[in-house]
């Protein structure tokens, strides 16, 4: 009697068990071919770098191992330094602009209900345009011509026309913002989210204690949309550390480099100079200031109730 | 509300509309203007004479092949990507897998990755491999680039319809594949659907790729014939506007359509602006 219990039980935990190594392969089977694919083309390519960052390679022949020379000689250019400065003011450039942007805007989008959203939909627009077809739009929206649109505009102020495009100085904050009209409204996508969880009775309660508008946003606002915020700058950083299809459209890096990110850099040296070996220093380089940026994302990300991976 | 504050509100909503759509409505008048208008002094918006001229004088030069390929590149890596994202989200949804955590942060971070970090060594990777310059070589790249996302969606999604869903239509009778496919896959409309429109606008929209991983005339996608085109003839600027009318009219009608899902899988979810 007592030997059949024992043995059926050992029956069904062996079943059991085979069951779950079944579902256990039958998971991985169907989660394969997509993992394949992903570290095909976005984890593989990175190592296949390394390795040529520690050759020589030039117009696509392959001249040999030799060492750590690439990144020797990149973190020797002063033109690489001037490239990771012009990064640097591009990223934080645009941050600086965007940012606040998206959160007027959401807080807008916010008060005016089924209207915001039609202006949420609107402001999307260019964002859902291609990067290299908003540069083509803007050139010729900026063409120095009292024909132009900016032109005409600087007319009616009786300004002449200005070439902003070639003009050291203009060059970069003209980068900036027409990469702001492209994408801020994506950051107002989420902080309209955000703003959309903080509980409307809290604004009540702070009328009731008679704070008043400013404050209102600085004790209830930042501090409880904090974490959409943050999801939301390094989005953005991300996004426009790595932008150069713009940069390529509507200044090629010029004038003398002022536009120049190490982005742009990495596309001239590794696709137009076919200098591979270095350019893919450069590109390792990126990689790992992405790794970095993306590590503090989904650090960020991890943290937010629902959304953790 | 103040009706002060409204109209403040109201007046600052009308320039950023202004200021969103104003380029492309400029760019459309532009397009449908004879060439001796283009650069009237003071500027026409809407042209009192207007043409098909530069639209036509595309097609004469061939983009609407460039035009097609960009569909078609979009098309194949969108399902590529829903086919084998759709797969992998509902077995991380519903499975248990080995190193499951480890794939999940690899999804995640492929999805923050930009694909122009890697794409100098993809570029001879693919040169070594015989893909560079085929018509496989975007599709495939696409596919990898939008696929963690449908892999995010998706799985999002799944983890929220109840287990009990499926085993119940089981229990009619359904096979689990049965199931899945008539009673969990409906469901997951929102999410597929917020997955191709990301999909098409990203494969559409992108230049740098596109222009670093075919080479033959008859394998470019419409930004890069854009490119060339603007090479070629200088500032032809009524043909370079069509130009961006057409480029711009099927992503922006995606998101128009789908906007409602996009913004959803958006707000709950991650990617990259």
């Amino acid at each position: 009697m007592t030997t059949t219990v024992i043995e059926t039980s050992v029956d069904s935990s062996r079943a059991l068990h085979s069951v779950a190594r079944k579902t256990k392969i039958v998971g991985s089977a169907l989660v394969g071919p997509a993992l394949i694919l992903v570290v095909a083309i976005n984890v593989l390519p990175a190592f296949y770098g390394f390795y040529l960052s520690l050759r020589q390679v030039f117009f696509f022949a392959d001249e040999g191992y030799v060492g750590l020379q690439n990144y020797v000689e990149l973190f020797r250019d002063p033109f690489a330094w001037q490239a990771v400065g012009r990064s640097l003011v591009f990223t934080f450039g645009s941050l600086a602009i965007a940012v606040p942007l998206a959160l007027v805007s959401a807080m807008g989008i916010r008060r005016l209900g089924n209207w915001g959203s039609i202006l949420l939909t609107v402001l999307l627009v260019p964002w859902a345009m291609s990067p290299i077809v908003v540069a083509l739009l803007w050139k010729w929206i900026l063409v120095p011509s009292p024909g132009g649109l900016v032109g005409a505009i600087f007319a009616a102020f009786g300004v002449p026309p200005q070439d902003l495009l070639t003009d050291p100085l203009l060059a970069m904050p003209t980068l900036i913002l027409i990469g702001v009209w492209r994408n801020f409204a994506f950051a107002a996508i989420i902080l309209t989210g955000g703003l959309g969880q903080i509980p409307r009775d809290l604004y009540k309660a702070a009328a009731v204690d008679g704070l008043g508008a400013w404050e209102a946003f600085r004790k209830i606002t930042l501090p409880l949309l904090a974490p959409s915020l943050l999801i939301v700058i390094s989005m953005l950083t991300i996004s426009y550390f790595n932008e150069v299809q713009t940069i390529i459209g509507l200044t090629g890096g010029g004038p003398i480099r002022q536009t120049t990110t190490l982005g742009y850099l990495l596309y001239h040296t590794g696709f137009v100079e076919l200098d591979q070996g270095r350019g893919n220093a450069i590109a390792i380089v990126m990689f790992m200031i992405n790794m970095l940026l993306i590590a503090l994302y989904i650090k960020i990300l991890g943290k937010q109730p629902g959304a953790a991976a | 509300m103040k009706t002060g504050t409204r109209i403040w509100l109201v007046l600052g909503c009308l320039l950023a509309a202004l200021v969103a759509l104003g380029p492309i409505v400029w760019a459309f008048s532009t397009s449908l203007k004879p060439t001796n208008r283009i650069f009237q002094v003071p500027p026409e918006l809407i042209p009192s004479v207007s043409t098909l001229e530069h639209y036509a004088r595309l097609i004469s030069e061939g983009v609407h092949w460039a035009f097609f390929n960009s569909g078609l590149y979009a098309v194949m890596a969108v399902a590529v990507a829903l086919t084998l994202g759709t797969l992998a989200g509902y077995a991380l949804a519903r499975y248990p897998i080995p190193g499951k955590q480890l794939v999940l942060v690899l999804f995640v971070g492929a999805m923050a990755v930009p694909g122009f970090a890697v794409l100098l060594p993809t570029q001879l990777l693919f040169v070594d491999m015989g893909l560079y310059n085929t018509y496989v070589a975007l599709p495939l790249l696409y596919a990898g680039h939008i696929l963690p996302f449908a892999v995010w969606v998706t799985r999002s999604h799944f983890s929220t319809i109840p287990r009990e869903l499926e085993q119940a239509a089981q229990i009619d009778g359904y096979s689990r594949l049965e199931a899945v496919w008539k009673v969990v896959l409906p469901g997951a409309k929102p999410a597929l659907l917020a997955a191709a429109t990301f999909g098409f606008l990203h494969s559409w929209n992108d230049y740098v790729t596109a222009t670093t991983m075919v080479d033959t005339p008859s394998l470019r996608t419409l930004p890069v014939a854009l490119i060339f085109f603007q090479g070629f003839h200088g500032r032809d600027w009524g043909a370079l506007m069509a130009g961006v009318i057409i480029a711009t009219i099927p992503p922006v009608v995606m998101f128009l359509l789908f906007r409602k899902y996009l913004i959803g899988g958006f707000a709950d979810g991650s990617v990259k602006g």
